[in-house]
């Protein structure tokens, strides 16, 4: 029993080829209503950028495709460019049109 | 709730906004003029009629983004302190959402830092309003902010 729990931990250890980050995603506006909440934990791969973030969520989510064009990101509260790449513990929030005042 | 070491007052609060508190916060012995922007509730929007508004903010980032237009309006403009209040949650027709008060020696520069502040929150604080009609709901619409668009490139340059 106890040599088959070693089997399997060696296994994944060696099979995790990309290591992960693990990142905090917010969500404004219409965007929380598509993407069905405020705020998750995901984790990426390591020399991920923020538009490979989106990609992740347009994978589970389609209908975010189409406000792509429409909505900057930020990182750690500052507006950010797509081609930002992420690091472990980051806040990145997707941000539709403001339209606050 | 942040006081900058300028004097300045930044506020997002979820209650009414005490307006006559801003002025006070601004206005100095040194000034002649105080000037204020209340942005309020309209009753419609292109034609339909509002019955109210409910305001979100990405409230960390919106708090610093608005401390970044004080500091900015102390740069560009001749003035002696400036406080910004937005309201946050639903807003009846009529009520303040926003309201920013500037303290100058002299007019022109409490104007032009007034206008140029609200301006400036409109198209860069994250903060966003969903209109209520009778009919339905929508979320309003905005401005996209300006962002770097190459930050590797920036990173490499400096």
């Amino acid at each position: 029993m106890l040599a088959a729990r070693c089997a399997a931990g060696y296994n994944s250890l060696v099979s995790s080829v990309a290591p992960s980050i693990r990142v905090k995603v917010l969500f404004f506006g219409r965007l929380k209503e598509i993407a069905g909440g405020t705020e998750e934990f995901v984790e990426v791969t390591f020399g991920s950028r923020i538009e490979d973030l989106f990609a992740s969520f347009v994978a589970r989510r389609p209908e975010l495709a189409r406000y792509r064009a429409s909505l900057v990101a930020s990182r750690n509260q500052e507006f950010a460019a797509w081609s930002t790449p992420l690091d472990s513990g980051d806040e990145i929030a997707f941000l539709p049109p403001v339209s606050g005042g | 709730m942040a006081t900058s070491p300028s004097g300045d007052l930044i506020l997002l609060v979820h209650e009414s906004i005490d307006a006559d508190a801003l002025v006070r916060h601004v206005r100095t012995g040194a000034d002649g003029a105080i000037v204020t922007f209340d942005g309020c509730v309209r009753n419609q929007s292109h034609g339909r009629r509002t019955l109210y508004l409910d305001y979100e903010a990405y409230e960390s980032m919106a708090l610093a983004k608005m401390g970044e237009i004080a500091a900015e309006v102390h740069i560009k403009f001749p003035i002696d302190h400036i406080a910004i209040a937005h309201r946050l949650g639903r807003l009846e027709i009529g009520e303040t959402s926003v309201f920013i008060a500037v303290s100058a020696p002299h007019r022109a520069a409490a104007f032009d830092a007034c206008r140029h502040a609200i301006d400036t929150l409109k198209r860069s604080v994250p903060i966003w309003k969903k209109e209520y009609f009778e009919d339905g709901a929508v979320w309003a619409d905005g401005e996209l902010p300006p962002v770097p668009q190459d930050t590797q490139a920036r990173k490499r340059a400096s």
